[in-house]
């Protein structure tokens, strides 16, 4: 009896941590889920790399130029997702919602965690990672409710 | 050093791999795998030398019949891992929790050479008489500790909280880091 209780305990356990452990790095680690971004620019470079890819975005605001580093999933999920080395390259203007990293500095750059992306023609596609235990903002179609 | 890391990462196989959509998740899940088959055997052979269970089994058996799987998962984890490595040659080297890890497993070598050193010599002795001697007790404790502490850091370098390109940090840490930080970050830095 104990044998199967402690069976079950372990399956149980390992089924409910492995969502936390298979998932990339956590998202609390690194960035504020209260700070959401909205911000919309040209894209200047795309890195498109393992674990997680790059868009570096340049926002004009107010006269103020800022460069933007968004984390995006890897380059795997964006092809799943639907984003390609076409789709996002340098000088397209993309609107990107996510989240600021917890340092603010933005020297050189600002560092955020990005949620989903919206292309000229409309189009939004999520760009993150799905069970980083990012806020449910709604931007993950997977999503569990 | 970091002369032959930048060229490392400017080869066109670190290249291939870092932008790979198939190749790097299934590199990272066959290395986390061989690491279960490393660890997992390994940790029979240390339960055993510490004394806390298979007492049945004398020590060169176990050796006999659990080593060449610890052999087989060291030497894919060790090939899995550095070509991890390989993909992200300049962020990985240049990683406190890699350089940690790096140590570590220095150190868990060095203690496996001596078990492996006085098991050939005294071996057939403490299967005779069923006496682990107090060091190799130890030895074997250590053995836990250290690889447990290899996989624990392992799992760190994913987080970027001492990253080169994270600035400010503290001396030491750019310091353990061999991180050297730009002139133009700290003129900015002044203008805040």
């Amino acid at each position: 009896m104990l044998n199967k209780i402690l069976k079950f305990t372990s399956i149980y356990v390992f089924c409910f941590m492995s969502n936390y452990v298979l998932s990339h790095h956590a998202f609390t680690a690194e960035f504020d889920a209260n700070a959401p971004i909205n911000i919309t620019g040209k894209v200047l470079k795309v890195e498109w790399i393992n674990p997680h890819a790059w868009v570096h975005v340049e926002v004009i605001e107010n006269g103020k130029k800022t460069v933007w580093m968004v984390e995006g999933g890897t380059p795997n999920t964006l092809i799943r997702n639907g984003i390609t080395k076409n789709s996002i390259k340098p000088g397209v203007e993309i609107i990107v919602r996510g989240y600021q990293s917890k340092g603010k500095l933005c020297l050189p750059r600002c560092i955020a965690n990005g949620r989903d992306v919206t292309f000229p023609d409309g189009r939004k596609v999520f760009m993150g990672s799905s069970g980083t235990g990012a806020p449910r903002d709604g931007a993950d179609p997977r999503e569990r409710r | 050093m970091m002369h032959f890391i930048e060229c490392l990462a400017s080869t066109s196989w670190s290249i291939a791999l870092r932008e790979s959509l198939y190749l790097y998740p299934w590199i990272e899940s066959a290395h986390v795998l061989f690491i279960a088959i490393f660890f997992g055997t390994l940790l029979f052979v240390d339960l055993r030398l510490s004394g806390y269970a298979f007492k049945k089994l004398s020590i060169s058996e176990m050796n006999r019949k659990v080593l060449p799987l610890s052999i087989i998962g060291f030497i894919l984890m060790t090939f899995t891992g550095f070509l991890l490595f390989y993909a992200i040659p300049i962020r990985n080297y240049q990683n406190l929790f890699f350089r940690i890890k790096m140590f570590l497993m220095i150190l868990a070598g060095i203690n496996a050479l001596y078990f492996h050193w006085r098991m050939n010599q005294e071996g057939k002795v403490w299967d005779s008489n069923s006496f682990i001697p107090f060091s190799m007790r130890c030895s074997a404790a250590l053995s836990l500790c250290l690889w447990s502490l290899v996989i624990i850091s392992g799992r760190m370098i994913a987080y970027n909280w001492f990253d080169c390109d994270k600035q400010p940090q503290s001396e030491i840490i750019n310091f353990l880091t061999s991180c050297v930080v730009q002139t133009e970050f700290y003129e900015a830095l002044d203008g805040i």
